[in-house]
Order: C-alpha cells, then structure tokens, then sequence
C-alpha cells in the first residue's frame, strides 16, 4: 500500500539515486554554469522552484489529462514555471540572469524535469510528488555545487570570488573553461562507481 | 556582433567554433546515451539536423510574426517548445512508417529529441543573436551539423574504448566524460580562428 | 482511438495552455517594471563608476548615437557615457566609455563579454581598465601597435586587450567628428 507522506521519497534522489551521478540526467545546465559557484546556486534554485512547481501542478491534475496527451501538457506546465522564473530572477537579479543565459530558459528541456513528472508526479499524491520535487532538485543543487567548487577553486582559486589559495596560487586555467567540466564529472563520477563497487562486495 | 557577419562565418562559428556539444554543453543527454555505435548515432545526428532545421525555421517564424506583433514576448518558451513537440511527433510517425529499422535503432531516444536542449537552444540562440530568417536558417544548419558531427566522431572513439584495458572505476561514463573533455580540448584550438 | 477521446484531449491541452498564458501574462505585468527597474539601477551605479562626481545624468541621442549626459551639481555638463560595442576573441565585448568635455578619457567599464575565462577575462580588471583613465584619443592605442599608445596589452590576451582600445578609439574617433 502506498503511504500517504513517504519520506523516502525526499531522501532516495539525493544521494542514492543522484539525478547527476546516478541517472544522467540534466546534464546541459550542469556543465555549462557550473564555472562559478553563485551562478550554479541561482540555477539550483532555479531548478528546485520549476520542479517543486510542476511537481505539484502535474499531481495535481493528473486525474483530469487523457493520457494521450499528457506529454504536451506536462511540457506545457514545465514551460510556465520556467518562464516564471525566468523573468523572477532577471527582475532580482539581473547579473545572475545574464550569466545563466540562455541555460536559464533550457531549464524547460531538462530531462530531470520531465522525467519526474512522467515518471512519479503523474502517478503519486500532491505531498510526496513534492517531496520527490524537493529531493531530486537538492539532489541536483549538490551536484552542481560540488562541480562547481571544484572548478572554481582549481580554475579561478576562489569560491564565491573569494580568494581561497591566497595569493600565490596560479589558477588551473582549464578547469573553468568547457574542457574542464567534462573532466571534473568524469572523475566524481568514477568515484562514485568506485564507491558503489565496494560496497557490493 | 554575428548577424552582422557573413553566411560562411555564421555557418563556421556554428559549425566548429561554438561547437553546441563540445563548447556550449547543449544536447549532452541523448550524446552520451546513444553514441556507444556509429550507426545509431549518425542517425540520430541526422534526425537532429533535419528536427533542428525546421524548428528554427518556424519558430523564427512564430516570434517574429506571431509573438512580436501581439507583444506576447512572455509566451517565447511555451511556443517554442510546443512548436518543437509536435514536429518531433511528426518526425517520429514518418520514420516509423518509412525506415523500421532506423526506428529500432533510436530506441526511446527519438522521443527524447524533444527535450533535447540543442534543438531548443538553437532556436533561442537565434532569436538572442537577432539573426533574420535566411542567417537563422544557415545558423541552426550548422549548429545541427556539428552537433551530427561530433557525435559520430565520439561514437568512434567509444566503440574503440569499449575493447581497451581501462582503469574498473572508470568502464563506461567516466571514461565517456573525459573523452568528451579531451575532444572539447581539440576544439577550443578552433576558437579564435575566426574573428566574429 | 475514438473521436471523443481525440476531442477530450484537445479541450484538455487547450484549456491548460489557456491557463499557463493567463498566468504569465500576469507574471510579465508584475515582473516587467522591476526587470526595468534593475536595469537602471544598474545603468546609474555604472555611470556614477565612471563619474563619481556626477548628479545628473541624462540620456540623449545625436546623429542616431545614443549617449548619456552627464552634470555636476552645478548644472554644468562635464562630459559624456557611451556604449561600445567591439569584436573581442570570443565574441562581442558591450562595454561603457566616459569622456569629459574634451575627449579625454574618464573612465570605462565592461557591461558584457565571452572572453576566455582567466585569460580573456581579464579585460574586466581594474589593472588593464584604469590605464584608460586621463588619456586622449590618440593615445588609445596598445604599447605594442604604435609607439604613441600608452595601453599595456594582458598577457596572453592581446586579441582581447586589442579589441577593447581599438573598439574605443575608433568610436570615439567617429563620435568626435
């Protein structure tokens, strides 16, 4: 039976099952923003926002769509949300707006998104399709903020434009340009099977 | 500023410079999920092309002489990524129809054109660059086209990889990111060879 | 399928895109003066980088270049903010340039650029931008290009420093005409 608030729900995406380093998901915004650590913040925040909203909207009248037409319905939903935020963060902060970019609108095609209101929203209740919104989407704010701590400290020697290596350090230039990225999430995600593979035996 | 260069540069800067997967980040989903065989992935490349072309087309189409004129800026992305939708529907009945054999091959990929960022990306890029329509046209071939290229390239090298002797903890994505980066390395040479 | 679920489906969609459309146009209308609000924050905490001494600042357009005016407390023009827009390594660099009242330079700043990051960059630091401060036009040139010039290119990024100094001169050269 299922229960009516299920916190393995929140918990399951935020390690376990990493919508980053476990299903592969989200993958564009995650390499591309994650040169500085303010930036991904704002999009993680981004993120979680969109998700908890189409989360919710999407458990909300699952009852009512046809199922045959669920997939444009639930795009459509996404694409207010995003939108919402979209114009939310340029009115708040337009810096972190110009950064994001063009990213900022993809928010709508990233698969993480669609995939949690296909795969859970539209067949589970309001309070746990939330708590699966907020899990995966912390999930993926820990992702991207791990990357890109990473990057920016290697690559630029600060975190949050904060010197952290003091003033002798020569910035490992290509951590913060797109080679880097690539690099950096092959070598978490090797740990992290690294990890896994031990535990099995 | 690139709508005020040539046509060759827009296609080039599109093509190779500002490479959509290896320098801009878009598209990675179904370019590590499909690239582990040439063939699918050529066919992907070119579902892409022909996806991507069109969407841009129209949907420049839509902005400038839908949404600009009414003042709904506001709806860009539902338009867009409606717009998007139903092509790939459309996309997906035909080859289903036509080549079986190539739908077999997509898998749950085809479907998954739809939230490709590139496709999507190409048709905002477009409008943010102020392109007109014949510049967007040669734009999102060549956004698409590199995108087709570079896929085939790393399928390659992945089906290569498969029979090498590799560290355990980094078989199969680990070792697809880091070619990834090596390659994205080979072309961020290309930036500066263009001045735009 | 029958056609009444076709129907259904179509209502459905249709009544959701209704909903979403409603929704953001009222998102756009309580958003949109705050976005433009931001933005002249933004405009004004630039101009007054540029001319701290400055109180009014006025936007004018003159032979279709757009500039602001800028006034001291006195009422009296002291000089003039321009955008520039160049073609760095990367892209296009939007930066704001101020002069005073006999072209000398007073300032400038970089809005916007796609420079490298770490090399390219750079041209946002205030070690390369206020080599600009107190020089005339004919000085706006890179140490390396002409023997007149008084700006230090960076290092490993000559494309980029190139581009600013040539994309401000050049600018101010047709403005001054």
């Amino acid at each position: 039976m299922k229960k009516l608030i299920d916190f393995k729900n929140f918990i399951n995406p935020i390690w376990r099952e990493n919508p980053v380093f476990y299903l592969m998901l989200g993958l564009c915004p995650l390499l591309a923003v994650s040169g500085s650590v303010r930036d991904s913040l704002g999009m993680g925040i981004a993120v979680i926002f969109v998700l908890v909203g189409s989360n919710f909207t999407v458990s909300v009248i699952r009852k009512f769509v046809p199922s045959h037409v669920r997939i444009p319905v639930f795009i459509v939903v996404i694409a207010t949300f995003v939108t919402i935020a979209d114009y939310s963060i340029a009115a708040f902060s337009p810096e972190i707006h110009r950064n994001l970019g063009v990213y900022l609108p993809l928010i709508v095609v990233n698969c993480i998104i669609l995939g949690r209101a296909e795969a859970f929203a539209s067949k589970n209740n309001i309070l746990n399709s939330i708590l699966d919104a907020l899990g995966t989407g912390i999930g993926f704010t820990i992702a991207i903020l791990l990357i890109a701590i990473i990057r920016e400290a290697l690559g630029n020697g600060t975190i949050f434009g904060n010197p952290v290596f003091g003033t002798g350090y020569t910035p490992f230039l290509i951590m913060i340009m797109p080679p880097g990225a690539f690099l950096v999430i092959g070598f978490l995600i090797a740990i992290k099977q690294g990890m896994t593979r031990r535990r099995k035996c | 500023m690139l709508n005020e260069a040539n046509l060759g540069l827009i296609f080039l800067s599109a093509f190779i410079v500002n490479n959509i997967l290896l320098i801009r980040f878009l598209g990675l989903c179904s370019f590590f999920g499909i690239s582990t065989q040439i063939k699918a992935s050529l066919g992907m490349g070119i579902a892409v092309i022909f996806v991507t072309v069109m969407a841009c087309s129209i949907s420049w189409i839509v902005y400038y002489h839908l949404l600009l004129p009414f003042h709904l800026e506001y709806l860009r992305t539902v338009a867009f990524i409606l717009t998007i939708a139903s092509f790939v529907q459309f996309e997906e009945i035909i080859i289903k129809k036509k080549l079986p054999a190539l739908y077999k091959a997509f898998g749950i990929y085809l479907p998954l054109i739809t939230t490709n960022c590139a496709i999507l990306a190409s048709a905002f890029l477009g409008i943010d660059y102020k392109l007109s329509f014949i510049q967007n046209l040669i734009f999102s071939i060549g956004i698409s086209s590199g995108y087709c290229l570079v896929i085939v390239l790393f399928a390659g090298i992945r089906e290569e990889i498969e029979f090498s002797p590799i560290p355990e903890n980094f078989r199969g994505v680990p070792i697809a990111f880091i070619t990834a980066g090596l390659m994205s390395l080979a072309f961020l040479g290309f930036k500066g060879l263009f001045k735009l | 399928m029958k056609k009444k679920e076709v129907a259904g489906g179509i209502i459905v969609l249709f009544l959701i895109t209704g909903i979403s459309g409603y929704l953001l146009a009222q998102v756009y209308k309580v958003t949109k003066p705050k976005i433009e609000e931001q933005k002249r924050i933004e405009e004004e905490k630039i101009n007054k980088e540029i001319f701290p001494d400055g109180v009014k600042f006025e936007e004018k357009c003159k032979d279709n270049i757009s500039y602001v005016s800028v006034y001291n407390s006195d009422g009296e023009e002291i000089g003039k903010i321009f955008k520039v827009k160049t073609l760095g390594y990367g892209g296009y660099i939007l930066l704001k340039v101020g002069v005073d009242k006999n072209f000398r330079i007073k300032g400038v700043k970089i809005i916007h650029h796609s420079e490298t990051p770490g090399l390219g960059s750079k041209i946002t630091s205030e070690k390369f931008l206020s080599q600009f401060e107190g020089k005339t036009i004919d000085e706006i040139y890179l140490k390396k290009d002409n023997p007149e010039g008084k700006i230090d290119a960076i290092t490993g990024a000559t494309i980029s420093s190139r581009a600013v100094v040539d994309g401000i001169r050049k600018f101010l050269k047709k403005v001054k005409k």
